[in-house]
């Protein structure tokens, strides 16, 4: 068995505060596994459109508040009933009774095993409505509108050191996701790995070999100079012949190995299972040594939450609710692969949106809004469910009908910055320095704002306690 | 620095082609060249508006297929589908929303009817389109609850923008909740018509604690002095007066905003694609809307022209492939894949379309590969441009299109890939054929040395100085596969892919 990094930081003491004091630090296999990610993954997910999160995580009861009643008056034709949702457990602040959208039984299976941290009222400051703008302020961790070229994770990887030659990141579908753009190292994106062969001319003898050769050359080429747009060019394209011989077998390998997970993943319908199938095959890859298979970060993408009408009630068939089963029984049935493979402590999924909906519902759909919840999942996550649920009372809201985002020490309802979870992932799971985070990947917004209403220097909390060693 | 009475060099005829339409055959480079850029552009934008449709029956495969096959079309005006693809970018709706691909085959129409026409009119149009009334929920904007879906994007996509060139606001959350009331009750029925629905909108006075509908009241829209909805009334009318609020409005220089952001965005379909940000962009958005008065007649065609014979569009022109400051831009799925099949002069094969060769497949199959599936585009945002399109998922589609493609022997005579038709057969030298196949696919001069050496090396199994015979081309046999490869090798190459 080998040493995973739950019951490594477990066994070494690395637990808490004051690590840096600790003579153990000056070892350098814990110097290794503290400076990068190690024999850990990363998966996001992303929730395109803007996941509906009072419909994802519902109030029961009213609890010493009003929770229920609220969402129940702005949310006429839309409320889930109580008697519908998966119970979570009691709202930290409120003690209102909350509930998992019935939908999500895979998320309820998670979180009874203490494997699914839910995170409540995550946002930013100045939130914006537009997909597009929000979309990017996630990505690039930036709500004020610095550091908008990279990605969060994109300056995390240029952090961490990969070399140009590596892929570090996988991306199913065809584009390369907003939080991993930088320019230090290649992603690779792949639909089905299966059919990521090299196109050559089958019946033209030898040409496959001889065509890559001419086909390395001009994007060799192309990579070393001329246009910003040849030299992308050519590091995509030479990335991309690599994987073309070391993926496609990964498929193979898996199938021959986990019959029993590919017939699993294929029985699951809709659009994220596909995604996590394939990521799995290559986390089994880079598992089994697969030369040229390193991978350790990954992302997938649903479609779909933008749910301005026919957002459809709590049963098959509703729009939101067949979203919500398909992603969490893919998220279910990807945590037992890997379970299955001995990883599940090794691999972290984050989960999130561009936004919430509004709290009150249009005639039958629910227009952008806030905040709204994050998931993470993984062996090594101390499940439960983080932050008070968000304020619904009307006089609560904004001008806009949202809640608004605050970090008063002394408001209960103050929000979780996104940011802090993305810390977090970078310092605990990433294993990156918290200082260098602060100066290069997650700088807080600039110092003389208001700090209630900003995330200002000295606001951040990058050891939020979902991680197991956080 | 030139003008519009400047004269093409033949990589000038190369780049307008490319820009402009689809690909740039040798024949056409022969024709255009030496002619000036002003001519060029006349020539190009030089078609009636046209009201061809994508027919009505059939599912959006086949409306797919029509779309393309009309661009291959000798007689189709390149430039005309050129911007009816940016067009439908701009005013991005995707089958997969609307989920009626009649509707998707009226809206390209009144996109091609609107091509080189007014663009405050298109957009008004745009306003009552079916197939946009059903993808942003106009379909359910009603009074008593407005839905803002199709206000919010309206404003920042369709018009304004979300920012002005200077970073300023160009409007409020709460300008899109009024916009989002001006527009409730539309409609569409069964023929995509579509109409107002008296009995669902919002007229004034009936939610008191609403108020009146105002909009930009600080920079003459509904509510500024001279705006009331009393003197002409609501209802009906309402949605174009919207129209004319929206195209007066002016961004923090005083400047028309729509007209800076739309020449914004057309500047950069035709140019270099978000490469260069709003700001820095701005002196030349200003000298194009002063050049065609665009802020003022709203016409794409005098716009399209203003562009034409800027020296911002003919920067790129460059077809050296060592030149670090050409900007290039790299072509979209639908531009490389007809372009190659204009290049060759091939079609699609049969009814369902079919690419006969490789792993047979169809020209919708192969684009949504390389991610572009026409009239169903990501989101609302169009697809993301330049970089964004090759990704190693892409590239590998473009690599088995161009396989494909060159391997075509058994469909019919015009959808087969004939090499003959393109090279001399007495050619034999290795260095001089990849001299001829890089002419024949467009592309002469943009090889540096050492890909050239690659190629050939690729078409003479590592002899160059080896005599090759060329004679039987058209069969199925080493030197004609070989030859084949090295067609798709380019149509693969960097240098195909931009423009």
């Amino acid at each position: 068995m080998g040493i995973n990094r739950r019951n490594f930081l477990a066994g070494s003491g690395l637990l808490g505060a004051g690590l840096a004091t600790m003579p153990i630090f000056g070892n350098p296999f814990v110097r290794r596994a503290l400076a990068n990610i190690g024999n850990r993954y990363l998966v996001v997910v992303f929730l395109d459109g803007g996941n509906d999160g009072l419909n994802t995580i519902t109030p029961i009861d009213n609890g010493g508040g009003t929770l229920r009643q609220d969402y129940d008056a702005h949310r006429t034709t839309l409320a889930i009933d109580p008697g519908d949702l998966l119970v979570l457990g009691d709202d930290p602040l409120s003690g209102a009774a909350l509930g998992l959208n019935p939908a999500l039984s895979g998320f309820a299976q998670l979180h009874a095993a203490s494997r699914l941290a839910l995170i409540q009222n995550c946002g930013y400051p100045d939130p914006n409505l537009s997909h597009e703008k929000s979309k990017q302020i996630w990505q690039t961790a930036s709500p004020l509108g610095v550091n908008t070229g990279d990605g969060w994770l994109g300056r995390g990887l240029d952090l961490h050191g990969y070399g140009s030659s590596e892929i570090p990141v996988v991306a199913t579908g065809d584009r390369i996701p907003g939080e991993f753009a930088q320019r230090s190292t290649g992603v690779l994106t792949i639909r089905e790995i299966e059919d990521f062969g090299f196109p050559a001319d089958d019946e033209l003898a030898g040409d496959e070999s001889a065509r890559r050769e001419a086909f390395a050359s001009l994007y060799a080429s192309a990579a070393t100079g001329g246009p910003d747009v040849l030299r992308y060019l050519g590091a995509t394209g030479t990335a991309m012949l690599g994987a073309t011989a070391s993926y496609p077998p990964l498929h193979d390998a898996y199938a021959s190995s986990r019959p029993g997970f590919l017939e699993a993943w294929n029985s699951l319908g809709g659009e994220v299972a596909p995604q996590l199938r394939e990521i799995a095959k290559v986390i089994h890859g880079v598992n089994s040594g697969v030369p040229g298979v390193e991978s350790r970060f990954f992302h997938a993408t649903q479609f779909g939450f933008d749910s301005h009408a026919s957002q459809g009630r709590a049963v098959a068939g509703g729009w939101h609710y067949d979203r919500m089963r398909d992603l969490g029984d893919a998220l279910a049935l990807f945590y037992d692969d890997l379970e299955d493979m001995g990883l599940a402590d090794d691999v972290l999924v984050l989960v999130w949106s561009e936004f919430g909906r509004r709290v009150q519902q249009n005639a039958n759909g629910t227009d952008h809004g806030t905040a709204a919840p994050l998931f993470l999942l993984g062996g090594a996550v101390n499940g439960g469910t983080y932050g008070p649920h968000a304020n619904l009372a009307e006089s609560a809201l904004d001008w806009g009908g949202n809640p608004p985002y605050s970090q008063d020490p002394a408001d209960p309802f103050r929000s979780r910055d996104f940011r802090d979870v993305y810390g977090t992932i970078l310092k605990h799971w990433v294993g990156l320095d918290e200082a260098a985070l602060l100066a290069s990947v997650l700088p807080p917004d600039p110092a003389g704002l208001d700090p209630n209403a900003y995330w200002t220097p000295g606001t951040h909390n990058f050891d939020l306690p979902v991680l197991a060693g956080a | 620095m030139g003008d519009e009475n400047s004269v093409l060099s033949s990589g000038d005829a190369q780049h307008f082609l490319r820009r402009t339409g689809f690909g740039a055959r040798p024949a056409e480079v022969a024709k255009l060249t030496g002619k000036t850029r002003g001519a060029a552009a006349d020539q190009a934008l030089r078609f009636k508006p046209s009201r061809k449709s994508l027919g009505g029956g059939g599912d959006l495969e086949r409306m797919q297929h029509r779309w393309f096959r009309h661009i291959l079309k000798k007689r189709t005006p390149a430039l005309q589908e050129k911007l009816v693809l940016f067009l439908h970018d701009h005013f991005a709706t995707s089958n997969d929303g609307v989920g009626e691909p009649k509707l998707m085959s009226m809206q390209n129409r009144l996109l091609r009817m609107h091509a080189k026409g007014n663009f405050k009119e298109l957009v008004k149009a745009i306003n009552r389109d079916g197939a946009m009334i059903e993808w942003l929920d106009t379909e359910r904007n009603e009074k008593w609850q407005p839905n803002e879906n199709y206000a919010r994007e309206f404003l920042e996509l369709f018009t304004l923008g979300v920012n002005d060139a200077n970073g300023a606001p160009n409007y409020a959350q709460e300008d899109i909740v009024q916009i989002a009331r001006a527009f409730t009750g539309w409609r569409w029925y069964g023929r995509g018509k579509s109409y107002l629905e008296e009995e669902l909108h919002d007229f004034k006075g009936e939610f008191p604690a609403r108020g009146d509908k105002r909009i930009f009241t600080n920079r003459g829209g509904f509510g500024a002095p001279g705006r009331e909805f009393d003197d002409v009334g609501e209802g009906e009318e309402e949605i174009n007066r919207v129209v004319d609020i929206v195209f007066d409005h002016r961004d923090s220089d005083g400047a028309k905003t729509v007209a800076r952001w739309f020449t914004y965005r057309l500047l950069n379909f035709f140019t270099h694609g978000g490469k260069q940000n709003f700001m820095s962009a701005k002196g030349v958005v200003d000298e194009l809307i002063a050049a065609s008065g665009f802020d003022a007649n709203w016409q794409l065609d005098s716009l399209a022209r203003a562009l034409f014979v800027h020296d911002a569009f003919w920067e790129s022109a460059s077809g050296s492939p060592d030149d670090a400051a050409s900007r290039r831009s790299i072509t979209w799925p639908v531009d490389f894949v007809a372009s190659s099949m204009r290049l060759f002069n091939m079609n699609p094969m049969g009814r369902w379309h079919m690419i006969p060769g490789g792993d047979w497949e169809s020209v919708a199959v192969h684009m949504g590969r390389m991610g572009q599936r026409l009239l169903a585009p990501p989101s609302v945002f169009g697809w993301d441009w330049e970089e964004a399109w090759l990704t190693s998922t892409t590239l590998v589609a473009r690599q088995r299109f161009a396989r494909d493609l060159t391997t075509a022997r058994w469909g019919g005579r015009k959808s087969n890939f004939r090499p003959d038709e393109f090279l001399d057969d007495q050619l034999t030298n290795p260095s001089e054929i990849v001299n001829a196949v890089s002419h024949a696919c467009g592309v002469s001069g943009r090889f540096t040395q050492s890909e050239h050496d690659a190629l050939v090396d690729y078409l003479s199994d590592g002899n160059p100085n080896a005599s090759l015979d060329l004679g039987e081309l058209d069969g199925n046999n080493y030197i004609s596969g070989k030859v084949r490869g090295l067609f798709a090798l380019i149509l693969g190459s960097p240098a195909f892919q931009t423009a």
